[in-house]
């Protein structure tokens, strides 16, 4: 960053990096990251493009320590992390106490891992929406997101990228703040034809934390063990209780986050990502992202004609 | 000017007309969402105020997908999901013979039960059935995982929805085939499916030595290949039969070995189980097309040399 030298974490005097956007942004001349298809639909809306708009936001993940707040919830007595987050226990029905026995087991939501990507997002969001303003956009288009991780610190890259866009005549938008849209080209005019407008992109993250009691780790390790064969465990077939839950749990809440922005509006063309991160045997870390586009019907659409099935000759 | 020129005038007028202005009604939108202009015909059908009361309708289908079940009669409810993860006991996967059932087991009960949690969450949400169900499943040594995904469907205030069935269905048809099918007069009754996995019987050592310096079939994977197909073949027959199913359409195999288990052999088979919504089949009727794009003549340098 130019400028910064005496101290790596101030921005510099002379210009910010919003400010330097904005500089771009005003030179006249635009630029987008639509395809040649998308930008033709996007003029036939009557929508001009004014720029390409990004933001970012590198996060760091914290380290919890033990006792830390963080990990409020892990042992078996607690309820877990507060009201309306999601936690259950797992008892050991073997009456064992041992160092090496899971005598219990616990899922829990994270809520500090999904209000950090939350952060992340919606700061990378904002900011894209920031130069959007600038440049006295009425809406973004055609929106990218990107979640990279940058290292095995913990820590991840936001960059949220679109074009901005004036509708032609148009009002400004409502607050100022632009609507935005992961669609572009033909298919958000198809949207907007059948009756419903961009409002924004919506994602959440939800964040299930599986400590394995003895049970599950015997089933997930599939050895044998005198404790799993004394329960049933171990050897017959049988649901992974505790693993299945969490699975269900981590989409359930990630969905939950999701709707609960979204104020009665409809999600379209949602994309619902699980990755897991396999700590032990049965002990697991599930992530879900759940993203899309806010849509309002702003016309009631009546039903096209009954679509007619065609053969292609040639 | 002839009649044949006045009535194409006149074609070329009315699809004027009917064309919709897309700049008319982006404006209207963003006038709409500036505060500017009330939403026109706010009318909302029932499963939908039933939803936007708790959050609104999310959905995994796209805009074309949306407006087809519309031209038929449906519209989306929630995205909704199924998932199990079932333990297979240690032990099973490289001595034996013919099925290894606690595997085929395990698979069978992780997908049914996966299943089965996505038709409950569709009823929970008010929806009549689940289109373009995605399914995922993973096999590892000691247990499977299951996942289904897909968007609850309902039909529109005031269609029939043709659904003999109180159970809502499970279908991984698109929502194109469904609309396909919809018009031919049939319906998704369920997800039909079937896997079965196999011990390949090992050689003996003779057999093996005599035959590593030959281009020879190995008869025992042959073998176990059609062992495992005939049962998983079976299973989603049956499967479909149980459901009230007549047929099954779109039906999609997967096969072979796995990584961790040289000697045992895999085959899946599932689809849509189908029956007929009505008391017979309609013909779809398909228009001949005969598309008039220029082929592109692409040019080619070598041409020029001779």
């Amino acid at each position: 960053m130019p400028g910064s030298e005496s101290d790596s974490d101030s921005v510099s005097a002379e210009s910010t990096p919003l400010e330097e956007a904005d500089r771009r942004l005003e030179s006249g001349s635009f630029s987008s990251g639509l395809t040649v298809p998308d930008f033709a639909a996007c003029l036939q809306m009557g929508l001009r493009p004014v720029g390409l708009v990004q933001g970012f936001c590198v996060m760091q993940w914290g380290w919890y320590s033990a006792g830390s707040q963080y990990l409020r919830g892990a042992n078996p007595f607690s309820p877990g992390g507060g009201p309306g987050v999601y936690s259950a226990s797992w008892r050991c029905p073997h009456g064992m106490v041992s160092a090496e026995h899971r005598a219990w087991g616990q899922n829990y939501e994270q809520p500090w891992v999904e209000s950090a990507w939350a952060q992340g997002f919606g700061s990378a969001y904002e900011r894209m929406l920031e130069e959007a303003r600038f440049a006295k956009a009425h809406g973004v288009i055609g929106i990218v997101d990107r979640t990279t991780s940058l290292s095995d610190m913990g820590v991840t890259e936001f960059h949220i990228l679109g074009t901005a866009v004036v509708v032609e005549d148009g009002p400004p938008p409502a607050d100022g703040v632009p609507w935005t849209t992961y669609l572009a080209g033909q298919r958000l005019a198809k949207l907007v034809e059948s009756g419903f407008m961009p409002v924004a992109v919506t994602a959440a993250l939800a964040s299930v934390r599986v400590w394995a009691y003895c049970i599950t780790e015997y089933q997930m390790r599939g050895g044998t063990s005198a404790w799993g064969a004394g329960m049933g465990a171990g050897y017959g077939v049988q649901e992974v209780d505790q693993i299945s839950e969490a699975h269900a749990a981590v989409r359930s809440i990630a969905r939950a986050h999701v709707r609960r922005g979204l104020q009665g509006d409809w999600l379209h063309g949602a994309r619902m990502d699980v990755s897991m991160q396999r700590v032990d045997e049965g002990d697991e870390v599930l992530e879900c992202t759940l993203r899309g586009t806010r849509v309002r019907r702003f016309r009631q659409a009546d039903p096209l004609p009954a679509p007619r099935p065609t053969v292609r000759l040639g | 000017m002839s009649e044949q020129s006045r009535m194409s005038e006149q074609k070329q007028k009315d699809a004027k007309d009917a064309a919709v202005d897309l700049r008319e009604e982006m404006l209207r939108g963003a006038k709409a969402l500036s505060g500017q202009q009330s939403p026109q015909g706010q009318h909302v059908p029932q499963g939908q105020q039933d939803r936007q009361g708790k959050g609104g309708v999310t959905s995994d289908l796209s805009i074309d997908e949306t407006l087809l079940l519309h031209a038929v009669g449906w519209e989306p409810v929630d995205l909704v999901f199924g998932v199990s993860t079932v333990s297979i006991p240690p032990g099973w996967w490289n001595w034996g013979q013919g099925e290894i059932e606690a595997a085929s087991e395990a698979h069978q009960r992780a997908v049914s039960t996966a299943s089965s949690r996505l038709r409950h969450e569709c009823g929970q949400v008010g929806g009549r059935g689940v289109v373009g169900v995605r399914i995922s499943v993973v096999v590892e040594p000691s247990h499977i995982d299951a996942e289904l995904v897909g968007t609850a469907i309902t039909p529109l205030t005031g269609a029939s929805g043709r659904s003999r069935g109180s159970e809502p269905f499970v279908s991984d048809l698109s929502a194109r085939d469904f609309t396909l099918l919809h018009r031919a007069g049939w319906e998704p009754v369920g997800l039909a499916y079937g896997t079965s996995f196999v011990y390949v019987p090992r050689r003996s050592a003779g057999t093996a030595l005599r035959q590593s310096s030959q281009n020879v079939e190995l008869t025992n994977f042959t073998q176990a290949m059609y062992a495992a197909r005939e049962s998983a073949m079976e299973r989603m027959q049956s499967s479909a039969i149980a459901m009230g199913g007549t047929g099954i359409v779109a039906v999609q195999v997967t096969e072979g070995p796995m990584s961790f288990a040289r000697h045992a052999v895999r085959f899946g088979a599932w689809g849509t189980s189908v029956r007929l919504a009505g008391d017979s089949h309609h013909y779809a009727d398909p228009q001949v097309v005969l598309p008039l794009d220029d082929v592109v003549v692409e040019f080619e340098a070598q041409s020029l040399r001779n």
